[in-house]
């Protein structure tokens, strides 16, 4: 590390922003503050409603996406601190207008989703867990993502198939 | 029971109120079916049974091929949109991939309050109605067609109906589509069967079968809206900012924050939507996204008006009331044995209390169980979508659309006239309202409340812009209508291995002597459910019910008052199991005649062998409940202590009657269990001065991944009516939990939760 602070993230971004999201550029993002979480850039500033909000604090991790490949919950993370990176949500998990993905495919086959708010981020962590090399119940080790219909079961079951 | 009329009537209910249940089948043309009850009970002179709320089906058979099945309940997790369509799928004579099911808008027929656990279960028979008229009246068509009038030479199949010329045996197949028309005709209503034939259930298809839901594809791939998920490229965005201190108002209009759009006061509410007059108890703060006027919310410096109460809204005194109360005399309600006529229930505990005292002698257990309040935190915060449309003067509303998360989409209408005919002087109708029901990101009894939606369009009114407002966690969890919080004390004689006195005295809120639904002095059935229509032969007995005023709100929460009176009742049960020397299934399945819950039991019985073969430190508890119809029994394997329980697996037997699919059956169990569990261990919400300790799942703790039981189910199928799934499984599992770890630890649970205080991080 060089000598000094780092500088912050305002002062060295350009606004408005340029973010990849799901193998797309969106330029021009204008943004109040390059300290937005980008849960709310994602949602508000580009309609992008899949990546849910649920408590903003980190804790349950609806708001989780990936981002160059790691999970990250979004709800407190800085925009400005994902120029440049390879964002990947929800909607960009499978070819548009398919649920291809293995783990989209074993919540399918599993009936996984009950009101379904949570599993966008759930998805979302498991495909960060299959990235990072883990299968079957290592990953359920490591969901901690918040389900209060109670899908817990059947998400480890279907995490068992991957 | 059916009657017979001789001028039968084809379905017509699109001639009475075309409207918006209209607008599809005019579309694309063909039949078209809404069916009520008293809709019901014209069709084909039909009567059918009169205990049930108004249907809720809508069917569509278009002249393009398309069978549109609309529904007017709220998709909230429990599968109804898949239920539902299976029922008429059914009857109707279709194959399960020739359905579209559509959410409703808001229409007097079609829409329901969703709620009960009745949304796919208590519509059975009128659906079943519903998809025999809309069939019966194809097959008139195709007569009209024929010239043939013999119902036994036509069948209906796959979208068709064929008919079997008698003599030559020719058969002519008519595909819907075709007869969809005609099939509106007074010519083939004129051909209507007096009395609509239904399926035998042996030959059912579709009901009874694991159908895929048909929602879930879209909540794998991010597409789902939930009411939260409704953007608009002009829209505003408002974060609700309520007055911490319960019943507080606001003393002064606060400064608009530079940077903020607006600064609105908003009115309370009562839960139907009818604005509470000269009280503002919150104030939305609106900004082009959520993060921001949440910022701005969060730091607006706003002054208050507390009520004199304040002070008294507190957990600790609450709790301390509670117990007053229940030692006092003088104010108990009667709930159980009922009053003869024209004795009220205060009356009757003077009349039959005594003698269950005098049964009871010395009782052999006398123990008082208490719960807290607790939120419901739905995945999904609170939030609502309005777009209002005005004249050109730009004064005037002539159109209000909503698009919001509801179990009660026909008050969200009501809500929304109420505010917006009390701001202008021409007056708007329900059929200027449109009011969209999205998906909800769980509902759990909350999302019946109006106070979110009022406050939407109090902001939209004043700002001229489409807006969604959205609750933050903090002030979803802070500003809740709790499941209310309950002292119980049971009280039991066991003489030999029968109980010959019961006592039991719930000392609670009432949900719904808050709401005005119920006059003073009368039995809140919410909170006395769960110690009422026990199962057992309870010999002299009687339960009593206290309302306490605590000046709280409090609501619907997942199985009402029985998540509080079946902790205190089967934990009751199971310690004079214990004082008789029995097994805990032995001595409920003596004092139990019912053969259902007798079999339920049984399988419970049957499916937690494991029970005898435990590892050293390991123990089971059981317990029953039965909820509106549907008996479920628990058996749970726990193993620690008091300070560190982990709960290991549950069996859950269930009889919920005909089964419609029976995956969803499992998957609301599965839920149910998860919703006790959480409140079991950890769900507690506590009151300082008026304030809610709990803003956040950071002290407001709910089980993990990590933490769950292997959970198996058995759905026994008795085939009586069918009857709710999705509140019956959260009641059992805290006298389950709390009697294995009192056999575990030989002490008594008697509070819940069991770890107060718990936190969770990330």
């Amino acid at each position: 590390m060089g000598a000094g602070p780092l500088p912050l993230a305002q002062e060295i971004l350009n606004l408005p922003l340029t973010l990849n999201i799901n193998g797309q550029t969106y330029s021009n993002i204008n943004v109040p503050d390059s300290g937005m979480p980008l849960l709310w850039v994602l949602r508000d500033i580009l309609g992008l409603t899949g990546t849910k909000y649920g408590c903003g604090i980190e804790i349950c991790a609806a708001c989780t996406v990936l981002i160059d490949g790691q999970p990250e919950k979004t709800c407190e993370f800085d925009v400005g601190s994902a120029v440049g990176k390879q964002i990947l949500t929800i909607e960009g998990l499978s070819p548009a207008g398919t649920q291809s993905h293995p783990v989209q495919q074993a919540w399918i086959a599993g009936q996984v989703p009950q009101c379904g708010y949570c599993q966008p981020g759930m998805i979302m962590a498991c495909v960060g867990a299959i990235k990072a090399g883990h299968r079957g119940s290592e990953i359920a080790g490591e969901l901690e993502n918040l389900c209060i219909c109670g899908t817990y079961q059947r998400v480890r079951n279907a995490v068992s198939t991957l | 029971m059916p009657t017979n009329t001789q001028t039968p009537i084809a379905p017509t209910a699109k001639k009475k109120n075309m409207g918006r249940r209209g607008f599809l089948a005019s579309a694309i043309g063909g039949l078209s079916i809404a069916f009520a009850l008293p809709d019901a009970a014209r069709i084909f002179g039909i009567q059918a049974a009169t205990n049930q709320q108004l249907s809720n089906a809508y069917i569509v058979v278009g002249t393009d091929g398309t069978i549109t099945l609309l529904f007017g309940g709220s998709e909230m997790g429990q599968g109804i949109k898949t239920g539902l369509a299976q029922i008429l799928a059914e009857e109707l004579m279709i194959d399960w991939n020739q359905v579209t099911v559509k959410q409703s808008l808001v229409d007097p027929v079609v829409t329901y309050i969703t709620g009960g656990s009745s949304a796919v279960s208590g519509r059975y028979n009128n659906l079943r109605l519903a998809g025999a008229a809309a069939r019966e009246a194809l097959i008139a068509a195709a007569m009209l067609q024929t010239g043939d009038k013999t119902r036994a030479n036509y069948a209906a199949a796959s979208g068709a109906v064929t008919y079997t010329n008698p003599s030559t045996q020719a058969k002519t197949k008519f595909l819907y589509k075709t007869l969809a028309t005609a099939a509106n005709s007074a010519a083939a209503q004129a051909l209507g069967p007096a009395v609509l034939p239904l399926t035998d259930p042996a030959n059912f298809r579709i009901i009874g079968k694991s159908i895929a839901r048909v929602d879930i594809p879209s909540k794998v791939d991010g597409s789902a809206k939930f009411g939260i998920d409704i953007w608009f490229k002009d829209m505003v965005f408002a974060a609700i900012k309520h007055c911490p201190t319960i019943g507080g108002t606001l003393a002064s209009t606060p400064k608009k924050p530079s940077g903020a759009m607006a600064v609105v006061p908003c009115k309370a509410s009562d839960n139907r939507g009818a604005v509470v007059a000269g009280s503002f108890n919150a104030v939305a703060v609106v900004a082009g996204d959520t993060w921001s006027a949440k910022n701005m919310a969060n730091s607006l410096a706003v002054s208050w008006k507390l009520p004199a109460s304040t002070a008294n809204v507190d957990t600790t005194a609450l709790f301390a009331e509670a117990h007053t109360l229940l030692a006092s005399s003088g104010q108990a309600l009667t709930a159980e044995p009922k009053p003869a006529a024209g004795v009220t229930a205060l009356q009757q505990t003077a009349i039959a209390e005594p003698g269950v005292l005098a049964s009871l002698g010395t009782p052999t257990v006398d123990a008082t169980y208490s719960v807290p309040y607790l939120a419901h935190a739905t995945m999904e915060v609170l939030n609502c979508s309005v777009r209002l449309t005005y004249d050109a003067s730009n004064t005037t509303v002539t159109m209000c659309e909503i698009w919001t998360p509801t179990q009660a989409a026909n008050w969200v209408s009501a809500t929304a006239i109420g505010l917006i005919n009390a701001a202008q002087s021409a007056p708007i109708t329900a059929s200027n309202v449109i009011v969209n029901t999205t998906f909800l990101g769980g509902g759990l009894g909350r999302k019946i409340e109006q106070d979110y939606v009022s406050q939407a369009v109090q902001v939209a009114l004043a700002v001229k812009k489409p807006v969604k407002l959205t609750w933050m966690r903090e002030e979803d969890m802070a500003h809740d209508n709790y499941r209310p919080m309950a002292v119980v004390n049971v009280k039991a004689k066991l003489t030999g291995s029968s109980i010959s006195a019961f006592y039991a005295r719930n000392v609670s809120s009432s949900i719904l002597g808050q709401r005005g639904w119920i006059p003073p002095g009368a039995v809140d059935s919410q909170a006395v459910e769960g110690m009422v229509g026990l199962p057992y032969a309870l010999g002299n007995h009687i339960a009593e019910w206290v309302p306490q005023n605590a000046g709280i709100p409090v609501g619907f929460w997942r199985s009402v008052g029985s998540s509080i009176n079946t902790f205190a009742v089967e934990c009751t049960i199971d310690e004079l199991a214990q004082k008789a020397n029995m097994d805990p299934f032995d001595f409920r399945y003596q004092l139990i005649s019912d053969p259902r819950t007798k079999a339920v039991l049984d399988a419970a019985r049957n499916m937690s062998t494991w029970r005898n073969s435990l590892p050293a430190g390991h123990a089971w508890g059981l317990a029953i409940a039965e909820w509106n119809g549907t008996i479920v029994v628990e058996v749970a394997e726990v193993s620690g202590s008091a300070t560190s329980l982990r709960v290991h697996r549950v069996a859950c037997a269930v009889d919920c009657g005909t089964v419609i699919n029976p995956n969803q059956v499992e998957a609301q169990m599965q839920g149910g269990i998860v919703h006790g569990l959480n409140a079991t261990l950890y769900g507690e919400v506590t009151f300082t001065a008026g304030k809610a300790k709990q803003r956040n799942f950071s002290n407001y703790r709910m089980i993990r991944l990590g933490e769950m039981p292997e959970i198996s189910v058995q759905v026994v199928q008795s085939g009586v009516k069918p009857s709710g799934t999705g509140e019956p499984a959260v009641p059992p599992i805290a006298p389950a939990i709390a009697n294995a770890l009192s056999r575990l630890t030989k002490t008594r649970i008697r509070t819940l939760p069991l770890f107060p205080g718990a936190t969770m991080g990330d």
